[in-house]
């Protein structure tokens, strides 16, 4: 199957798009994620981001990302609030926050190794600068202010390089053994009380606050449901309470006298009560029925397919056999990425091959993309990358393998997958392939609890 | 009070609706000659002393915490990449060759499981009840590793927990041509996987029997397997299923165990089924599951060693040898399951009821 998932929701995507005329990005004809307004300091505004939503930048265009407090299991890193914990110094031992391996081990290439505000450059404020709003400042240990949202002090991305990249980090949901990653940061999605909104492989899918998809049902219109009564046990109306108001995409239809039912971009939503957990795309599977997103994540390249398996659906090459992606976090206080082709690959090759970079390109190939190709978004582009180092190649490598890369890291499958819809790999490497391992590319789940 | 009072009741009702006559056959006969039951806990069936002398009497294995602890003594100044990666990359890409560290096998002469092969050799176990020529290496290898020892052991604990929480884990049975629910020389016995969470009382630790499960015919129509068994005495010994995949999901990874000859040895009663899940394991997809669900931490825990235990495996393994080396790539083992009664809901079935549902 061909990208099935995908069309479904591009054809929800183009229908929606074609009544939000608001929200459509001029430059691309890609729908994108309203938000509220918020005040800010000059030189700051709003950048659109194709899987983060609308995201905070500087004057360069960068966008800005925040180190939350992250629970490890022998302590906590990232930044509490009002406290920047990343500056100027080359950490050069773990920390001991993942058992069972012990503080004060050497971290790997010493001389290579860059330090916290290498990667993450802090966003400085001016002497004159002014609090605004949930915008303030923080002092540095170094003398220095720094800009602060919500208590959180901010950074960019030394891997971001282009107005509206966020290869520095992602919203999406990741496990309590992760590493403590920096998340972009943005304003409040323009969202009634009751919605949140998630960031999934397929796009911001909308949701009530507790996590339950909401869908739309193709035969109703803007103003009408054609969910009668009988279908309203199965497909319960989102209610608005009495002092709702319509604002921005967000409307109200009157089902009945007194029964007022929230609509998103003139269509009615309601929740799927066979729904068991969070985040289902369960109810897209009744004919009719679709779950809603905010904005769509950019196609996917059309080599790839999509797979069957015990859980869902993956992404796969184009034989069908299974798209993985590599996470890594270092055990430094700074928690340090390590699955970026301009990082540190001691840890991939050692989870990969063995420490072999040839055993690597055997277990877990590239993706590979025919010379010349180029992706269609930043999500999804094709990076040169050099197989003797798994770094990013030099322009005149004539042995550089053309690669596709998702968020600027390559994708690889497994050599111990046999056939289609096998997911073998899924969960290699430390802590369940949570750090330094190899996660499979869920587009749908239904039994992993939403980790999309 | 009120909920636990009609959970009672409801299982006395299901006990009488299985026990009844029905369709003008006699006691013990499942209505329409089928009954269904679904998998609430799975272990690693391990016989155990009350001290542990007996099967393992030079004690328990160490696990990768103390392994590390001695092979990278503290005080010395040691890097990433010879100690952690190295230790990962030996996890990771496990080899058969000589152990470092002493391994303790099981050395007791009794083990749970059954005669997978029809034969009495020299390595087989006798079962406390005497019978011999019981296969079950997987036991030989996990005895004396902690983390496999109940009632507290890690993989005791979690696995278990996982085939509650987990639907991904919802494996069932469904016994159909029963005349009679203590003695049928003849009795179909499929395998499916269920799509829904299990019936619990008020407190949602007690599996109740009379829930209903749907057939996961879209995700799990690969898991669907069907054998012929005999029911004597209430229990029930099927034929070997050529090759079975468990879903195997802990810790938010989902696995697989793929046994090989699998046989079903349950005793039966209109609400549950308890007994023997059997056959040979293959041992890379055994140590894949065990490694991939659970990290070095939780490794850790229970005083498993992936490294150690992967060449305990292969050491082990006795059936199934790959034809270019000769080396075994299965190991016979047994899990002590418990199913509870469940309706088993059939597709067209769904189609019924939701058509009901949305009409």
């Amino acid at each position: 199957m061909r990208l099935g998932i995908h069309f479904l929701a591009v054809t929800l995507f183009i229908t929606a798009a074609a009544r939000a005329a608001e929200s459509v990005d001029p430059g691309s004809l890609r729908l994108v994620e309203d938000y509220v307004s918020v005040p800010m300091p000059p030189g700051f505004h709003v950048e659109p981001t194709e899987l983060e939503g609308p995201v905070f930048a500087d004057s360069a265009g960068r966008t800005l990302y925040t180190w939350p407090s992250h629970k490890l299991r022998n302590g906590y890193s990232g930044e509490t609030q009002g406290n920047p914990a990343c500056y100027d110094e080359v950490r050069t031992e773990t920390a001991g926050l993942m058992s069972p391996y012990p503080p004060g081990i050497l971290l790997p290439e010493l001389d290579k190794r860059p330090s916290c505000t290498d990667l993450w450059p802090p966003v400085l404020a001016a002497d004159d600068a002014e609090k605004i709003g949930k915008w303030t400042i923080v002092d540095r240990k170094d003398g220095t202010r720094q800009w602060a949202y919500d208590e959180q002090p901010l950074y960019t991305s030394a891997k971001d390089k282009e107005t509206g990249d966020t290869y520095g980090g992602t919203t999406r949901r990741y496990g309590g053994d992760s590493p403590a990653n920096r998340v972009p940061i943005g304003p409040p999605a323009r969202v009634p009380p009751g919605f949140a909104i998630k960031t999934t492989t397929m796009g911001r899918l909308l949701t009530t606050d507790k996590n339950f998809s909401v869908y739309v049902y193709d035969k109703d219109t803007s103003d009408t449901s054609m969910c009668d009564t009988e279908c309203a046990r199965t497909w319960l109306p989102v209610i608005a309470p009495a002092v709702a108001r319509a604002v921005g995409e967000w409307s109200i239809i009157e089902r009945s006298p007194g029964v007022r039912q929230w609509a998103f971009r003139q269509k009615p939503l309601y929740t799927h009560v066979l729904d068991a957990r969070s985040w289902s795309l369960e109810g897209s599977d009744v004919e009719g029925w679709s779950n809603v997103y905010t904005q769509m994540a950019p196609p996917i390249p059309e080599l790839f397919t999509v797979q069957q398996t015990l859980v869902g659906e993956v992404l796969a090459d184009s034989d069908g056999m299974t798209v993985y992606t590599y996470v890594c976090g270092d055990d430094s206080v700074d928690q340090l990425s390590c699955d970026h082709p301009d990082d540190t690959q001691v840890y991939r090759n050692a989870m990969c091959g063995g420490g072999e970079a040839e055993k690597c390109l055997k277990m877990w190939p590239y993706v590979q993309a025919e010379k010349g190709m180029i992706g269609n978004s930043r999500a999804w582009n094709v990076i040169d990358i050099d197989p003797k180092t798994g770094h990013k190649a030099s322009p005149e490598q004539s042995d550089a393998l053309s690669v596709w890369a998702y968020r600027d890291r390559p994708v690889v499958i497994y050599g111990g997958d046999r056939k289609p819809g096998d997911v073998n790999g899924a969960g290699t490497g430390e802590w369940r392939g949570q750090r330094n391992g190899l996660e499979a590319f869920w587009l749908r789940d239904d039994y992993l609890g939403g980790t999309l | 009070m009120k909920n636990r009072l009609l959970a009672a009741l409801m299982s006395i009702a299901v006990a009488i609706s299985l026990t009844a006559k029905a369709d003008g056959v006699g006691p013990g006969v499942p209505r329409d000659g089928a009954i269904g039951y679904v998998m609430t806990d799975l272990f690693w069936a391990v016989y155990q002393t009350p001290d542990a002398k007996t099967e393992c009497p030079r004690g328990f294995n160490d696990g990768p915490r103390e392994q590390f602890e001695i092979l990278f003594p503290p005080g010395e100044k040691w890097s990433v990449v010879d100690t952690q990666l190295k230790q990962e990359i030996e996890t990771w890409h496990p080899t058969d060759a000589p152990d470092s560290f002493p391994f303790y096998e099981v050395e007791g002469p009794l083990s749970y499981g059954l005669n997978l092969d029809g034969e009495i050799g020299p390595n087989d176990f006798t079962h406390p009840d005497g019978e011999r020529g019981i296969d079950n290496e997987v036991y030989r290898a996990v005895g004396c590793v902690i983390g496999f020892r109940g009632p507290d052991g890690v993989e005791f604990i979690f696995q278990n927990k996982a085939i509650a929480d987990r639907r991904y884990n919802r494996t069932m049975i469904e016994l159909t041509g029963v005349d009679n629910l203590e003695n049928d020389d003849n009795v179909t016995v499929s395998v499916y996987r269920g799509l829904d969470r299990l019936l619990t009382d008020a407190t949602g630790m007690k599996v109740m029997s009379g829930g209903s499960q749907r057939v996961d015919m879209r995700w799990g129509a690969s898991l669907i397997r069907q054998t012929q068994g005999k029911i004597v005495n209430s229990v029930l010994t099927t034929e070997p299923i050529g090759e079975v995949i468990i879903p195997w999901m802990n810790l938010g990874v989902p696995t697989f165990q793929l046994i090989r000859d699998m046989q079903l040895q349950l005793t039966l009663s209109p609400t549950g089924a308890t007994g023997l899940v059997a056959g040979y394991a293959d041992v890379d997809t055994w140590y894949k599951q065990l490694i991939r669900n659970d990290s070095t931490h939780h490794l850790s825990n229970g005083q498993i060693s992936g490294i150690s235990l992967y060449k305990a495996l292969r050491r082990l393994a006795d059936a199934y040898p790959d034809p270019e080396t000769g080396a075994n790539t299965a190991i016979s083992t047994a899990l002590d399951v418990k199913m509870t009664q469940v309706y088993i809901v059939h597709p067209d079935e769904q189609t019924r009821v939701s058509q009901n549902a949305t009409r």
